[in-house]
């Protein structure tokens, strides 16, 4: 609630410094915001407030799940703030309220409460993908991503509905309730509404057969914004996706779980095999987004006491990779536009820092052992083994072995092929952040407790 | 008796003019079907009683959004003519989509059916009055985080529609 709070107050804030004249202390002003938030939020640990009637609930899993998101936007504005140049109040103001909505998604504890906060996300991220208005791949973007969207949200709406016409209650507490007397309510109607929904929410986290929409929206928005999709909107969404089925639907997991287990193997098939085709750095990054995506489903599918540790583990370490990637893509298409994995090359000459942490970013995403995301996946591979999902777990180590090879590609490009011996220049934020989400990288995969001890709890 | 009467009817004729919606090559008919479909919805808002979201719906649906789709068509200068011919297959996927999320639909409204009457509900619940009252007070939160939707939808499109003024 507090995150939110500041969060609104931020993005009016960067509205009205045009009209005030403080347009130079707007950077500062938000990175002091975020850090506040964080604070601000780190103070209701262990209260488990509900607000509003119960209409959103700062449990402890919704309180970790909001410090991610508030790290990775503040992650997000030291990378990408001092890039923007046009319409910067404009991008703040959309940004945090885009954060906002983020919060919203996985604090909620009401259907309205999710439909609102993946409505000013999805808005927000509609907005900015077309934000660099002169681009035809841009403008692309943009329009893609806002049609198959708005389709998505009219999916949601519908389910939505229907779960409220056979339960009678938008509370994710009360539909619990209503499943749990099934002589009460029309099977059938509760099964298509929980169809509609997962179907939305697929799309939302770009999971096979949904996830057409990513590649060419992250390959055509702005460098910045595909970071903040690839992070912000991607914990968002999936924290929203568990949070409601273990809330809501989580006593009839059987009869979603097959569907949904088809749909996790598809994506990392689809993913891992679509990545390693393509040349194009963020478009591979989006592919492989959709097989991370169907890793994080394994968790929704499993729903044990491991899953909610595993997922929220499993979501920091892919955040900190993404995003430590995406500062290095960012600066090296400062320099050379093409965007391609060969533009890389000769980076570990040009700029030995950013290099290294590409590095452990890509070790990180394909699951290399002494790295978070190694442990990641296990813990994930864990609880499913826990309920006897086998067959899954091996079509996911498949999936992890294809995706070593488009990961080390990059790393190859980058250390062995031979490129501009140009050298590119680090700004101190740059060396900070860089150096920050390495270390937290190495850090959680050496003592992951840091992380799951507090979920435990 | 009147009111299923009149259920039946408007019912009816929100089916019929949706259909029409869909097949009729001009695209002017189509938005005007459109229309009617809207007239017929917000009747069936009426019949159960929620006179507030009726009128809501007439003048959002029917007065705001058509009158844009019809400048949107005018100005394109859509017509017979210049619709765009889908291939085959494409139509043939969409008609089996379509068709599987009518079979879903038809089952889910089976098994409510086959359930028991809902117990007597509150008919006054979709007065103006009732409205306002959940609005301000159990959906107060919702209420006001919809107030940052609409402040992001306007920024976004002042920002997507301002005119760039470019420095050399």
């Amino acid at each position: 609630m507090n995150a939110l709070l500041i969060l609104s107050a931020l993005g009016i804030f960067a509205l009205l410094t045009d009209i005030l004249g403080l347009k130079k202390i707007l950077f500062p002003a938000s990175i002091v915001a975020l850090i506040g938030a964080m604070v601000a939020s780190g103070l209701e640990w262990g209260h488990h407030t509900s607000y509003f009637n119960g209409m959103m609930c700062t449990d402890n899993t919704a309180i970790l799940y909001t410090e991610l998101l508030l790290f990775a936007g503040l992650m997000w504005f030291l990378i990408c703030g001092s890039s923007i140049r046009e319409h910067q109040t404009e991008h703040y103001a959309i940004l945090s309220f885009a954060l906002a909505g983020a919060v919203v998604m996985v604090t909620f504890s009401n259907l309205v409460m999710l439909f609102l906060g993946i409505e000013i996300l999805s808005i927000s991220m509609y907005i900015m993908a077309g934000s660099q208005k002169d681009k035809y791949s841009s403008n692309e973007a943009a329009l893609k991503y806002f049609l198959m969207g708005s389709f998505s949200t009219g999916f949601l709406l519908f389910g939505i509905a229907l779960i409220y016409g056979c339960t009678g209650s938008f509370f994710t507490s009360g539909i619990a309730a209503a499943i749990q007397q099934p002589m009460t309510l029309p099977h059938g109607m509760l099964l298509a509404g929980v169809l509609l929904i997962l179907t939305s929410l697929v799309f939302k986290i770009a999971g096979f057969p949904f996830h057409f929409w990513a590649p060419d929206v992250y390959q055509g928005a702005p460098d910045t914004i595909t970071a903040f999709m690839a992070s912000v909107v991607k914990i968002a969404a999936t924290a929203a996706f568990f949070r409601l089925f273990s809330m809501a639907f989580g006593s009839m997991v059987q009869e979603w779980s097959f569907t949904l287990c088809l749909i996790a193997i598809g994506s990392m098939m689809i993913g891992n095999m679509g990545a390693v085709l393509q040349d194009n750095l963020k478009r591979m990054l989006a592919f492989s987004s959709v097989a991370h995506a169907g890793y994080m489903l394994i968790a929704i599918i499993t729903l044990n006491k491991f899953s909610e540790a595993a997922l929220l583990f499993y979501i920091t370490a892919y955040t900190l990779a993404t995003l430590a990637s995406f500062a290095i893509i960012i600066r090296v298409g400062q320099e050379n536009g093409n965007g391609d994995v060969s533009s890389l090359a000769g980076l570990g000459k040009r700029n030995p820092l950013a290099a290294a942490t590409m590095t452990i970013a890509m070790l990180s995403l394909a699951g290399i052992p002494p790295l978070s995301g190694f442990f990641a996946k296990y813990f994930l591979f864990n609880a499913a083994l826990q309920e006897n999902y086998t067959w899954l777990v091996l079509a996911a180590v498949a999936g992890t072995l294809i995706s070593v090879y488009y990961y080390f590609r990059v790393i190859h490009s980058m250390l062995i092929l031979k490129g501009s011996e140009e050298k590119i220049s680090n700004s101190p934020i740059q060396i900070i952040v860089m150096l920050v989400l390495s270390a937290l990288l190495i850090l959680l995969g050496i003592m992951p407790d840091l992380l799951l001890s507090r979920i435990g709890s | 008796m009147l009111t299923q009467y009149l259920f039946y009817f408007l019912s009816f004729l929100a089916i019929f003019s949706a259909l029409l919606v869909v097949f009729s090559k001009n695209p002017v008919q189509s938005v005007l079907s459109l229309i009617v479909t809207f007239f017929a919805i917000a009747g069936h808002y009426v019949l159960l009683n929620a006179q507030f979201l009726a009128a809501v719906h007439v003048i959002v649906y029917a007065g705001a959004i058509m009158v844009l789709f019809l400048f949107v068509i005018m100005l394109l200068n859509l017509n017979e003519d210049s619709e765009p011919q889908k291939p085959g297959w494409i139509k043939f996927a969409a008609t089996i989509t379509g068709g599987l999320l009518m079979v879903v639909m038809i089952a889910a409204l089976r098994s409510a059916a086959e359930m028991p009457a809902p117990q007597k509900v509150d008919a006054s619940i979709g007065m103006i009055k009732n409205l306002g009252h959940v609005l301000f007070t159990d959906f107060a939160l919702p209420f006001e985080i919809s107030s940052l939707l609409f402040l992001v939808a306007m920024v976004g499109a002042v920002m997507l529609g301002k005119k760039e003024i470019h420095n050399p």
